[in-house]
């Protein structure tokens, strides 16, 4: 700081960082707000894809349970406390039963022989831009 | 004063800048930095998303897209087109050049991790019907018939011609360093078509391009290999790194007889399910199809020597370790990214 401004000039100052201040904490409460309304785990969607294309979506706090048929066979989808997976399914590997539940935004149950994906989308406490497994 | 409220001036802008368009300094020159489009494609026996941002983002998903089918058709097993297909089939042949970097790989690997990581066990996964699901748990008797046809050192390769000679009765599959060699393939093309922020999961082997277009790292989740409920038993933040997991609980049948399952991730050494008191290895590399090949050498080689082996080659990778127990083991060259509820223990170099 330098010496020779006068006390109107110093206050000036003052005012003038109090505003950048305020603007900032303003700024940092608006960015902490949206993020933590996206945090709450009830506003995930169950995005369910066969073939590449969307089919179907569901809310994730929504139970429910939902036959999802093609050509290809049939997957039994259920969504019940914030956690979705497939029970039951035609397929000759099973693999997407097997896979169990997912509950965390970047996580994906996927059935190969029925060109079938259910992924979870939107944003949770986790963050996760996709799941290693 | 005034150098401070500079400071703090351009601290605003920086984060007003970060907030509104979530841009860096790519942002600036690409307007379209931060948008993003996914392919979802079926390749290589599993399922692939991509997903690239910037406004070179379609045409180097196009490239991808075109390299995955190429290299699926070079590789499969199962399409009498393939070129592995036609060396099972004839046991010689002139391989081309992606065919010959991915034999090197493999061999090098084989011989660096003691056999744990080996081409020739295909027909131990025929045997076992992994690769039909048609599953059957195999006799003694032709479980050594099988395990006797079985290792890379009985390939013969002339590097000068690319030319390889396989054993008798030996037939190969690149499916354990596949889809990391094309993760890796794909960070190239994508790099040539001047995108710089991407992640791809070719069937849960992740790959990412740079940082996410906020310049924050990717948050990649470990699945946690017990219990089916979803959880996360880790997540680990990165830039330009493959993180490939391999685990037990993925690929698996149940012998109805004896209520025993049996996972895929067979030990060439015993030609059965390894039982190493591992259930999952994650590999942190920038090289996809090294860290494809070890997240299954190192599953099968068990905690013990798993450490021993990254204590040897640490400048070539990281890992997470989760033991039978749930015990979380992390190497230190990752410790400070990687996050656990459980908590975990760091390994060291020493």
């Amino acid at each position: 700081m330098g010496e020779g401004p006068g006390t109107k000039r110093r206050k000036n100052d003052l005012i003038l960082l109090a505003a950048v201040v305020l603007a900032g904490l303003a700024l940092t409460a608006a960015y902490g707000l949206s993020r933590r309304g996206g945090a709450d785990a009830a506003e995930l969607t169950v995005v369910v894809r066969q073939n590449g294309e969307i089919t179907a979506t569901y809310p994730l706090a929504q139970d429910g349970s939902y036959t999802i048929t093609s050509e290809d066979g049939a997957n039994y989808l259920v969504i019940e406390d914030g956690a979705a997976w497939i029970a039951d399914a035609d397929c000759p590997d099973q693999l997407c039963v097997k896979q169990g539940k997912i509950r965390y935004a970047g996580d994906s149950l996927i059935c190969l022989p029925h060109s079938l994906v259910v992924e979870l989308t939107g944003s949770d406490a986790l963050n996760l831009d996709g799941v290693t497994k | 004063m005034k150098r401070l409220l500079c400071a703090l001036l351009s601290l605003l802008l920086l984060t007003g800048c970060a907030y509104s368009t979530g841009g860096t300094d790519a942002a600036e020159a690409d307007p379209e930095a931060a948008e993003s489009s996914t392919e979802y494609l079926e390749a290589m026996d599993t399922y692939m998303t991509l997903t690239a941002y910037g406004s070179s983002r379609e045409a180097a998903l196009e490239d991808a897209c075109a390299e995955i089918q190429r290299l699926e058709a070079l590789l499969s097993t199962g399409s009498d087109s393939s070129e592995v297909y036609a060396l099972n089939q004839t046991g010689s042949g002139v391989l081309s050049d992606d065919t010959a970097a991915l034999l090197e790989y493999a061999l090098n690997l084989y011989d660096s991790t003691g056999g744990a990581f080996d081409i020739t066990v295909y027909p131990l996964m025929e045997l076992w019907g992994f690769t039909t699901q048609d599953y059957q748990v195999p006799t003694a008797e032709t479980l050594a018939e099988t395990l006797a046809l079985v290792g890379s050192d009985r390939l013969t390769y002339d590097s000068e011609t690319q030319t390889l000679t396989l054993g008798e009765g030996q037939a190969i599959d690149f499916g354990g360093i596949a889809k990391g060699y094309t993760s890796q393939r794909i960070m190239e093309l994508f790099l040539e078509a001047g995108v710089t922020s991407a992640m791809v999961s070719l069937g849960g082997n992740i790959h990412c391009l740079g940082t996410k277009p906020d310049g924050s790292l990717w948050r990649i989740g470990i699945q946690d290999p017990a219990g089916d409920e979803g959880d996360i038993a880790a997540i680990v933040s990165v830039a330009d790194q493959a993180v490939i997991t391999s685990g037990g609980y993925q690929r698996y049948f149940e012998d109805e007889d004896t209520g025993e399952t049996y996972h895929h991730i067979i030990d060439p050494a015993t030609g059965c399910p390894a039982k190493s008191g591992l259930s999952s290895v994650s590999i942190v590399t920038g090289d996809g199809a090294l860290g494809d090949g070890l997240s299954t050498a190192l599953y099968i080689m068990g905690l013990e020597e798993a450490t021993a082996y990254w204590q040897a080659h640490s400048t070539l990778f990281q890992a997470v370790f989760i033991d039978d127990e749930g015990a979380i083991y992390v190497t230190e060259g990752i410790a400070d990214v990687v996050t656990a509820d459980a908590g975990f223990t760091v390994l060291t170099a020493e």
